[in-house]
């Protein structure tokens, strides 16, 4: 239990250094009146402008030294007030895109997730059962070839042949539409990023396998008289997981990352389009928030996948 | 016999210590020869590089001219003339890619040069000196890792001009905490041998150990990563690309791709976008592929990564 | 008229492989110029080099020999628990039917079932996430069609028969709660389940402390008598098999040098 406070605290810290160098860097390098007004913000002689500055100045409290401002924006944040956009009415507040961003990029992700768990698991087990053999040859050099394909090239091979040769899946994501619809537009952008991370996952679940396959406890279990396909689902595949679970909590995290590639390509309305317009603008508050929700998810992924780690192997007391 | 009573010696040869292996043993390529396809994925590097090296002077057509054919409407599919086909504007796409290389090769290389000798040392110096070095070094590239890497990306190509210095380094910086972990885990790995130990009772200063007897052994599997890591950082040029972030000036392999991306390109002229990536694809999996064989060849252990 | 003792697995044996059964006064298992050759890097290597013995039911057997004779090979190719890479030749005759070079299909309805193995390093021959009883009642399951509570019972059973205090509790535990003289109980528990006619030991006290050596081969001992099983003990010790074995085979290269009943061997020396 205090393993997992001290972790939790770490986590915590983490976070903390995270936000203040965003926040640090965003305000030291960029201009935020200027973001907020445009070129009334240099436009000092005209009095209407200058009224302008003054309520900005006073909206995102501009004259406080930077550790106050920073010292508000983490109290907002912490209290779920992420901020007002940068713009001149700044709607809707940051909190409110968040929340309506945030899940269309978490179910692109859990989608990918769920895809490539189902491609990778009966592969892996598949070439393992079969190591060496012609056959897992071939399918390592596909794997090899899986991985070497970058995502938004992968989207464009996965969108010319499912899409307009063959009119599968549609191209683009619309918001408005029923969920069946807006489900089957995910689907391609799924794929996108589950291609890669199952061919990870099947390159590391095979090597652990086949490394499993050959402990000791396997030759007992053969000397018991147990099935090749029993020998592999009931004996091998448990011991084998245990670098897949960490590997597949650090893909979450990189696959949210591919996630704003593949958004910008497939027209998503989600976190990753909301992130590239923001920086394009540099919308810090909305910059801000995001890079620390990613970053949280991040983080505590990291910590869920020990969790669970712990869970899965019995010999693991914390 | 009576000594044979005692004890003879443990009875698990090595030659047969698989045998409680179901099916046929994985070949380890530790201490065999690389392969052919090693060679092969090299020889394909070597002439991506020389390609991008003397494009200027190779017999290529103008990149930025347009080819137009009279009485065709451009873009033109692939054709004796122009092998790749051309663009919307009838830019030779071959030439197109080919110039493309260039910048797109030299992001790769600086940028995990920069990651190398930043990321690198730094891991050294923490191997090496453990303790608080250790402690902050780590620490640091735990944030560094916690950044959503294309997040971090965007945010300094957004404050800084994007130049071909400013996406090189900035893919560097990204490149800087897995080289680090990398190069401080084989850092501590070889810090406690006896040869490490010996220079130190020998009365060897800290700088002299680290160059002279920690550098050579921990460059050679180093090496092996750079090319993984150069693979990551070309492709990481796209991504940029992708988001209308890369290079402002010049044709990399990530605008092309991205300028034959629209839905009526992909219609009408798939080539466009099709042949950088089949280039990209191939430099990707060649990167890849030499870089894995290095690596089980010199034994980098892959959780390392 | 009283079935000789070997009837039953003899009977078993032969249902499994489909082949009536020939010679019923035959030895429980015969070898007949035994090889087993490994095609390696560094050439062929004849790991087992045509060895011929015969053994009746009831009958221990010990195998001795040093480091790289070939003795653990010997045993695992009576099995045919070999690695792909292993060619082997001769005859291997169990309860009358030949049984080298069956496949893993026919040879599984005898592992665990007539033939067992306890192997040297108790800790990683038990899968480390599975409970003792899953592990147990296992083979129980599979063989002789055991229901769950039964097999369950029968898996208690086993492990007080091996001497395992607070048996049921046991069953919900995993092999590294427990100290290394009792996971080679349990490991025993697990060979001796379905009632096999030949238990291969193959070096099962080298990995334990000696005080536990000479329980585990008293056990061993001891079940052999009460279920009127063969033990062949593998190991390069032989003061293991002085007090616990009625023959004696010593290997050297790959062949049997002398083979003769431990109190002779033993006598003589």
């Amino acid at each position: 239990m205090r393993y997992w406070l001290t972790r939790l605290g770490g986590a915590v810290l983490l976070l903390l250094v995270i936000s203040m160098l965003t926040f640090g860097a965003m305000n030291v390098l960029g201009d935020p009146l200027f973001n907020i007004l445009g070129p009334t913000a240099k436009d000092v002689d005209n009095p209407e402008s200058v009224a302008k500055i003054e309520a900005a100045k006073e909206e995102y409290n501009l004259d406080d030294p930077l550790p106050v401002r920073y010292a508000i924006w983490l109290g907002g944040f912490v209290t779920g007030d992420f901020g007002v956009q940068f713009s001149e009415d700044g709607q809707p507040p940051v909190r409110d895109l968040i929340v309506e961003r945030l899940p269309r990029t978490l179910s692109l992700v859990i989608l990918a997730q769920l895809m490539a768990l189902v491609i990778a698991l009966p592969w892996a087990l598949w070439s393992a059962s079969r190591a060496n053999s012609r056959a897992d040859k071939v399918s390592t050099v596909g794997a090899f070839g899986m991985i070497s394909v970058p995502n938004y090239a992968l989207a464009i091979i996965v969108s010319y042949f499912l899409s307009i040769k063959f009119g599968l899946f549609p191209l683009v994501y619309t918001a408005d539409d029923p969920f069946l619809s807006r489900f089957h537009a995910m689907i391609l952008p799924a794929l996108t990023l589950a291609i890669p991370a199952a061919a990870v996952y099947q390159r590391l679940l095979r090597t652990d396998l086949i490394t499993t396959l050959q402990e000791d406890f396997i030759l007992t279990a053969r000397a018991k008289g147990v099935g090749r396909r029993s020998i592999l689902f009931k004996h091998a595949l448990r011991p084998s997981l245990f670098s897949f679970v960490t590997v597949f909590g650090l893909t979450t995290g990189s696959l949210i990352g591919g996630a704003l590639v593949v958004e910008s390509i497939f027209l998503i309305p989600g976190l990753g389009r909301a992130i590239v317009e923001a920086v394009l603008r540099e919308d810090f508050p909305v910059v801000l928030a995001i890079v620390m929700i990613v970053s949280a998810i991040f983080v505590f992924l990291n910590l869920i996948v020990d969790l669970i780690y712990s869970l899965i192997d019995p010999r693991v007391q914390r | 016999m009576t000594d044979m009573s005692t004890h003879m010696e443990h009875d698990q040869s090595n030659l047969f210590a698989d045998l409680g292996s179901t099916p046929a043993v994985d070949v380890t390529q530790k201490g065999r020869s690389l392969g052919t396809g090693f060679y092969l994925a090299i020889a394909f590097l070597v002439v991506i590089v020389l390609a991008a090296l003397l494009a200027p002077w190779l017999p290529l057509k103008d990149p930025e001219q347009s080819y137009v054919v009279a009485g065709e409407r451009p873009p033109y599919a692939p054709s004796w003339q122009f092998w790749f086909g051309t663009d919307q504007l009838s830019r030779d796409m071959f030439s197109r890619t080919v110039w493309g290389a260039r910048i797109s090769l030299t992001v790769g290389f600086s940028a995990i040069a920069f990651g190398m000798l930043v990321g690198g040392s730094l891991g050294m110096i923490a191997g090496y000196f453990r303790g608080r070095f250790n402690a902050i070094i780590s620490f640091c590239f735990v944030i560094l890792l916690s950044f959503p890497a294309l997040v971090l990306a965007i945010l300094i190509t957004s404050l800084l001009d994007r130049s071909l210095f400013t996406i090189a380094f900035t893919i560097g910086i990204l490149s800087v905490a897995p080289v680090g972990m990398v190069s401080r885990a084989t850092t501590v790995s070889f810090a406690d041998r006896e040869f490490v130990l010996a220079a130190r009772t020998l009365g060897a200063k800290h700088p002299r150990i680290i160059l002279r007897e920690l550098l050579p052994n921990v460059v050679i599997p180093m090496s092996a990563l750079a090319l993984l890591g150069v693979a990551i950082a070309i492709v990481a040029e796209g991504g940029l690309a992708f988001l209308g972030l890369s290079v402002r000036e010049g044709i990399t392999w990530g605008k092309l791709i991205q300028n034959g991306a629209g839905r009526s390109d992909l219609e009408e002229a798939p080539w466009i976008a099709f042949s950088p990536i089949l280039v990209l694809f191939l430099t990707v999996l060649s990167l890849n592929f030499a870089g894995d064989r290095l690596r089980s060849h010199f034994d980098v252990k892959e959780s390392a990564l | 008229m009283t079935p000789p003792p070997d009837s039953t697995a003899a009977d078993r044996v032969s249902e499994h492989l489909g082949v009536s059964r020939t010679h019923p006064d035959e030895p429980l298992l015969v070898l007949d110029d035994l090889k087993t050759h490994f095609q390696t890097d560094r050439g062929l290597v004849r790991a087992v080099d045509g060895v011929t013995l015969s053994m009746r039911r009831g009958e221990s057997l010990g195998v001795v020999g040093e480091s790289g004779s070939g003795k653990t090979v010997l045993s695992r190719s009576i099995m045919g628990l070999l690695p792909s890479t292993a060619v082997t030749s001769g005859s291997v005759r169990f309860a009358g039917q030949e049984i080298l070079g069956l496949g893993d299909k026919e040879m599984r309805h005898l592992w665990g079932a007539e033939m067992s193995m306890v192997f040297q390093n108790p800790l990683n021959s038990l899968n480390p996430l599975m409970k003792i009883g899953k592990q147990i009642t296992e083979p129980l399951k599979l063989h002789l069609d055991m229901d769950r509570s039964n097999a369950r019972a029968t898996a208690a059973q086993l492990l007080r028969d091996v001497r395992i205090p607070e048996a049921e509790r046991r069953l919900e535990q995993y092999p590294h709660e427990l100290s290394g003289g009792m996971r080679q109980r349990v490991m025993i528990a697990i060979a001796l389940a379905c009632g096999p006619t030949v238990l291969f030991a193959d070096e099962p006290t080298t990995a334990l402390d000696v005080t536990v050596q000479a329980q585990i081969l008293d056990l061993i001992g001891e079940q052999r008598r009460d279920r009127n099983m063969s033990v062949i003990l593998v190991t390069h010790d032989l003061g293991v098999v002085a007090g616990h074995t009625d023959q004696i085979a010593v290997m050297y290269g790959g062949k049997l040098v002398e083979r003769a009943p431990t109190k002779i061997l033993f006598a003589n020396m």
